[in-house]
C-alpha cells in the first residue's frame, strides 16, 4: 500500500514531469487487487469478530441459563420477553443456546484444525523434502483420502466409538490433514531447489535442521492461511455431523442439533432454525473472507520478494 | 498412455483397498464385541456364535482379515438388522436416487458456474466482481442443510410452489437439486475464475491478442480450453465431497436415497448398513474419478504421449 502512495510524492519532490497520475495508479490492476484483498480482510475480520466475541464472552454476558426451560414462554418470537433471538419449543433462550453451542463448535474446530495443521505440515514437509518412498506413501494417502466421500466413514467412526467431543475432534482432524499436507509438500518441493538449501548442505547442516529451521519458516505463512480456511470447513463439518445426529450429545447444545430439533416447528416458529443457521453462516463467511484476503496478500508478498 | 492408465487404475485400487482395510480396523478396534455390533441388539447367543464363526472372530487377526476380504469379494457385507435384509442390497436399492440427485446438481452447477467464473476472471477486482466474489464466498459458507431448510420454508411453506419432501413428482426435484447446486456453483465458479484468470494473464494470450485474435476466441478457445484440465481434475476430486453434501441434503428433503438411510442406521446402530454405505459410496466416488482421469488424454495430447504427469 505504502509504495503506491509514495511514488507520486517522490516524483513531485524531484519536480519531474510524469504522465503517471494518482488516478491512473489507483486504477492499476495491482492497486485494485490490493483494494479487494483489503475489503475482504476488513469485512471478514468484522464478521468473524461479531460472532466469536459473544461466544467467548458467553459466560460473562447477562444471558438466561442455557438449559433453563420455561413452559410458559415457549415459542417466543425474537426481541420479546428479554429474548433477543426468541425461545424454542421448551422455552429455552435461543441466543444463549447458540452462544454456548458456539463454544463447543469452536473448541472442536480449533483443536481439530491445529491437529490437522501439525500433521499436515509434518507429513507434507517430509514428503516434499525427502522425496522417494516417503513422498510416494504420503502422496498416495493424500490422493486416496481426497477421492473418498469421507462423511460416511466419519459417521461409522462416530457410531462405533461414541459421539464424544474427543472422538469428533479427532474425526474432523483426520478428515482435514490432506489439504495442508498437499500445500506444504508442493511449497517445500520448490523451496528445496533454492540456493540457500545448497548453502546449508555445503556448510554441513543436518538435513532435518535445514528443513525445520530454514525451509518450514519460509513456507509456513501460506500454510497457516489455508489452515484458517480449514477452520471454516471444520465448523461446517461439525454442524453437519450434529445435524445428522452424530454430534456431541446432550447436555451440549450444538448448532447442528438446535437446527435439526427446530426443523419440526419451522412453519410456526421460523426463528429457531433461521437464526442459528445465520450465525454459522456469518462466522464461516467471515473466516473465509479473512483467509481469502490474507491469501491474496501473502501470495503477492511472496511474488514481490522472490 | 498405457502407463498413465495403469497408474490411475492402481491408485483407484489402492484407495478402495485402504477404505476396506480402514473399515476392518475400525470395527475390530471399536470398544465391545464386533460380533455383537454386527448382529444388533436383538441377537440371541446362538446368532452371536454363528457370526463369530462366520467372521472367524476366534481366529488370529490376520486370518480374520482374509475372511473379511473374501466375504467382501462375494458381496457379503452383513445383514442390516433394521431392514432384515442384506445390507448391500438395501444400499444398492437406494443408490440410484442419490446418483440421480448428484448428476442433476452437477449439471446445473456446470451450466451456471462456468460462464459465471469466466465473467469473474474477465472482470477481476472490479467493484461488481468483488460483490459477486463475496456472494460466492457466502455460497460456500452456508451449511448445506440450512440452505435446504431455508429454501424449503420459502418455496414449499410460505410460497407453496414445490412439494416439501420425497420424490413424488418432477417439481420435487427442484429444491434439493438447487440446494446442492448452490454450494457447487460457488466452489466451481471460484475455481474457474482462478484458472481462467491465470491463463488470461499468460504471455501466450497477449501474443494471440497482438496477432488480432478476437476476444471471444481468446476467452473460450484459448483460456478456457487450457483451463479445462485443472477444472476437470478438481471436479473429479470434488465429486466425493459433493456426495457428502447430497447425503445431508437428502435428509432435509426426506429424499429416499442414502442420506435418510445412513441417519436411520446411525440411530439404530446398524453397523452393517453404515459399513455398506461407506463401501458403496467410496467405490462410486473412486469410479467417477477414474472415469474423469481417463478422459484427460482426450483433452490433453501431452498426457496421451506420456510427456507430462498429471498429479
Amino acid at each position: 500500500m505504502s509504495t503506491i502512495n509514495e511514488i507520486p510524492l517522490a516524483a513531485q519532490a524531484m519536480k519531474r514531469p510524469t504522465a503517471v497520475t494518482k488516478q491512473l495508479l489507483k486504477r492499476s490492476s495491482a492497486a485494485r487487487r490490493e483494494r479487494s484483498a483489503k475489503v475482504k480482510m476488513v469485512l471478514g475480520a468484522f464478521l468473524t469478530a461479531i460472532v466469536v466475541l459473544p461466544i467467548v464472552l458467553a459466560q460473562v454476558l447477562p444471558l438466561p441459563d442455557v438449559d433453563a426451560q420455561n413452559i410458559t414462554s415457549r415459542f417466543l418470537p425474537p426481541l420479546s420477553g428479554g429474548h433477543l433471538f426468541g425461545t424454542d419449543q421448551l422455552g429455552r433462550d435461543i441466543l444463549s443456546r447458540v452462544l454456548h453451542g458456539g463454544q463447543v463448535s469452536l473448541t472442536i474446530g480449533v483443536l481439530a484444525v491445529v491437529i490437522s495443521g501439525v500433521v499436515g505440515v509434518v507429513l507434507g514437509a517430509l514428503a516434499g523434502f525427502f522425496g522417494g518412498w516417503v513422498d510416494a506413501v504420503v502422496s498416495r494417502l493424500i490422493e486416496a483420502q481426497l477421492s473418498l466421500p469421507l462423511l460416511m466413514m466419519l459417521l461409522l467412526v462416530v457410531a462405533l466409538f461414541g459421539p464424544s467431543i474427543p472422538v469428533i475432534t479427532f474425526v474432523i482432524a483426520i478428515a482435514q490433514w490432506p489439504e495442508p499436507a498437499r500445500l506444504t509438500r508442493s511449497l517445500v518441493l520448490v523451496e528445496r531447489e533454492k540456493p540457500y538449501v545448497q548453502a546449508a548442505k555445503v556448510l554441513g547442516l543436518p538435513q532435518i535442521t535445514t528443513l525445520v529451521k530454514h525451509i518450514i519458516p519460509n513456507v509456513i505463512n501460506q500454510v497457516i492461511v489455508v489452515v484458517l480456511l480449514l477452520l471454516a470447513t471444520a465448523v461446517l463439518m461439525e454442524s453437519a455431523l450434529s445435524f445428522l445426529g452424530a454430534g456431541p450429545q446432550r447436555p451440549f447444545a450444538t448448532w447442528g442439533r438446535i437446527i435439526s430439533d427446530g426443523q419440526d416447528f419451522l412453519t410456526t416458529s421460523w426463528w429457531i432454525v433461521t437464526l442459528p443457521g445465520a450465525v454459522i453462516a456469518i462466522l464461516v463467511v467471515g473466516v473465509n473472507l479473512l483467509a481469502d484476503g490474507l491469501r491474496d496478500r501473502v501470495r503477492r508478498r511472496k511474488e514481490t520478494t522472490a | 498412455m498405457l502407463t498413465y492408465v495403469a497408474k490411475r487404475l492402481s491408485q483407484s485400487l489402492l484407495t478402495i483397498f485402504l477404505t476396506v482395510s480402514t473399515v476392518f480396523v475400525l470395527i475390530r478396534m471399536a470398544p465391545g464385541d464386533p460380533a455383537y455390533a454386527l448382529a444388533g441388539p436383538l441377537a440371541s447367543t446362538g446368532d452371536l456364535e454363528k457370526i463369530r464363526t462366520s467372521m472367524g472372530l476366534n481366529e488370529p487377526l490376520f486370518t480374520q482379515y482374509g475372511i473379511f476380504l473374501k466375504e467382501l469379494a462375494a458381496g457379503n457385507i452383513g445383514k442390516s438388522y433394521s431392514f432384515q435384509a442384506p445390507a448391500l442390497d438395501v444400499v444398492l436399492g437406494r443408490l440410484p436416487n442419490t446418483i440421480f440427485l448428484a448428476v442433476l446438481a452437477i449439471l446445473l452447477a456446470i451450466v451456471v458456474a462456468i460462464p459465471l467464473g469466466v465473467w469473474m476472471a474477465k472482470r477481476a477486482d472490479t467493484k461488481r466482481e468483488l460483490g459477486v466474489n463475496v456472494l460466492t464466498i457466502a455460497g460456500q459458507s452456508m451449511p448445506d442443510f440450512w440452505i435446504g431448510i431455508m429454501l424449503l420454508t420459502l418455496f414449499a411453506v410460505v410460497f407453496p410452489i414445490f412439494p416439501s419432501s420425497g420424490f413424488t413428482s418432477w417439481s420435487g426435484v427442484v429444491l434439493p437439486v438447487a440446494t446442492i447446486a448452490i454450494l457447487q456453483i460457488a466452489l466451481v465458479s471460484r475455481m474457474v475464475r482462478r484458472e481462467v484468470g491465470s491463463n488470461l494473464a499468460a504471455p501466450y494470450l497477449t501474443v494471440a491478442r497482438a496477432r488480432g485474435t478476437g476476444e471471444q476466441k481468446l476467452t473460450w478457445a484459448y483460456a478456457m480450453r487450457n483451463s479445462s484440465i485443472p477444472i476437470l481434475t478438481t471436479l473429479g476430486t470434488r465429486f466425493a465431497g459433493m456426495l457428502n453434501g447430497v447425503v445431508v441434503v437428502e435428509v432435509v428433503f426426506n429424499w429416499p436415497g442414502l442420506g435418510s438411510l445412513v441417519v436411520r442406521a446411525l440411530e439404530t446402530r446398524d453397523y452393517p448398513l453404515i459399513q455398506a454405505t461407506v463401501l458403496v459410496t467410496s467405490v462410486l466416488a473412486v469410479g467417477v474419478q477414474l472415469l474423469i482421469d481417463l478422459c484427460y488424454p482426450l483433452l490433453d495430447p501431452r498426457v496421451r504421449l506420456g510427456k507430462v504427469s498429471v498429479a
